[in-house]
């Protein structure tokens, strides 16, 4: 994996606490080398609270549809029902 | 995953919504909402209440469930009923305070998040729907949805769980230079 990618691995394991995430000691002094380290793992928490987000949207659409497919509108077909007998109307008195 | 709860209950949960999350779903909404419903619409609210307030509960349930933190005293849908009341009666109290006000989208299913405080995770949001379907589909398996890494390489015909991992921080990656120009991190101590 690219250097890039392992330093994202690297601070994942760190904010999620994975059993591979360095002790606390030895993430200090990574903190003490790396001056960018607190920063871009900041960044990595945004990213996650974004996904978080994210997957929330996604989960009401799919909750939305459930709820759709088990329960139907009996109307649903109404307004475009209702929309195509305004035009006749109209077309109607137009004469 | 109807028995009242066992020590063993949530995790056959938890499994149930990973393997198949559409089934799942779909048998405890089929077995909760009619009784939210009823419970709303006797309570003054709505159809449509029944639906926002139901589908938050959902929200936390599925959260609480794939994060290993749900603990359930009592079936699935009686959780999802007692939730949906306390939910209910947070918008009564709500609507009470600030009748004019609509309810903000995901407000009671957030109640359990960081506060947003800079809007930086609004930004995230919309550099997630730009990601691309294949990217954008992995990073919420793993991240939001919880799915293990196994089964998404088997979902999507990765030969390998090594190769879904690169693939996963791949996405990730391309997420991070996409936000980081207009992104600015909070102090946050790790």
């Amino acid at each position: 994996m690219r250097s890039e990618l392992e330093r994202l691995q690297l601070i994942e394991q760190r904010l999620l606490r994975t059993p591979a995430a360095l002790p606390a000691e030895e993430w200090q002094l990574r903190q003490l080398f790396d001056g960018e380290l607190r920063a871009d793992a900041a960044a990595q928490w945004q990213l996650y609270r974004g996904l978080r987000q994210a997957g929330r949207h996604q989960l009401r659409q799919e909750l939305a549809a459930i709820h759709a497919g088990l329960y139907p509108r009996p109307f649903g077909w109404w307004p475009q029902q209702a929309h195509r007998l305004s035009g006749w109307l109209g077309w109607l008195f137009s004469f | 995953m109807t028995s009242p709860s066992r020590p063993s209950f949530a995790a056959a949960l938890r499994e149930a919504l990973l393997a198949n999350r559409a089934q799942a779903l779909t048998q405890l909404y089929r077995q909760g909402f009619p009784m939210v419903r009823r419970y709303v619409c006797r309570h003054g609210g709505s159809e449509q209440d029944a639906q926002d307030v139901f589908q938050d509960a959902l929200v936390v349930l599925y959260e609480q469930a794939v994060g290993g933190t749900l603990v359930l005293t009592a079936a699935a849908s009686t959780y999802l009923v007692g939730t949906s009341r306390n939910l209910w009666h947070h918008e009564l109290r709500r609507r009470a305070r600030l009748p004019q006000q609509p309810l903000p989208d995901a407000d009671l299913a957030a109640a359990d998040a960081p506060p947003d405080t800079d809007g930086a995770g609004f930004a995230v949001l919309d550099y997630v729907e730009r990601l691309g379907e294949q990217c954008k589909a992995l990073l919420l398996a793993f991240y939001y949805f919880g799915q293990p890494l196994s089964q998404i390489a088997a979902a999507r015909g990765y030969r390998t769980v090594r190769s879904a991992t690169v693939q996963k921080f791949k996405c990730l990656e391309r997420l991070r230079r996409a936000v980081h120009a207009v992104v600015r991190p909070e102090t946050v101590e790790f």
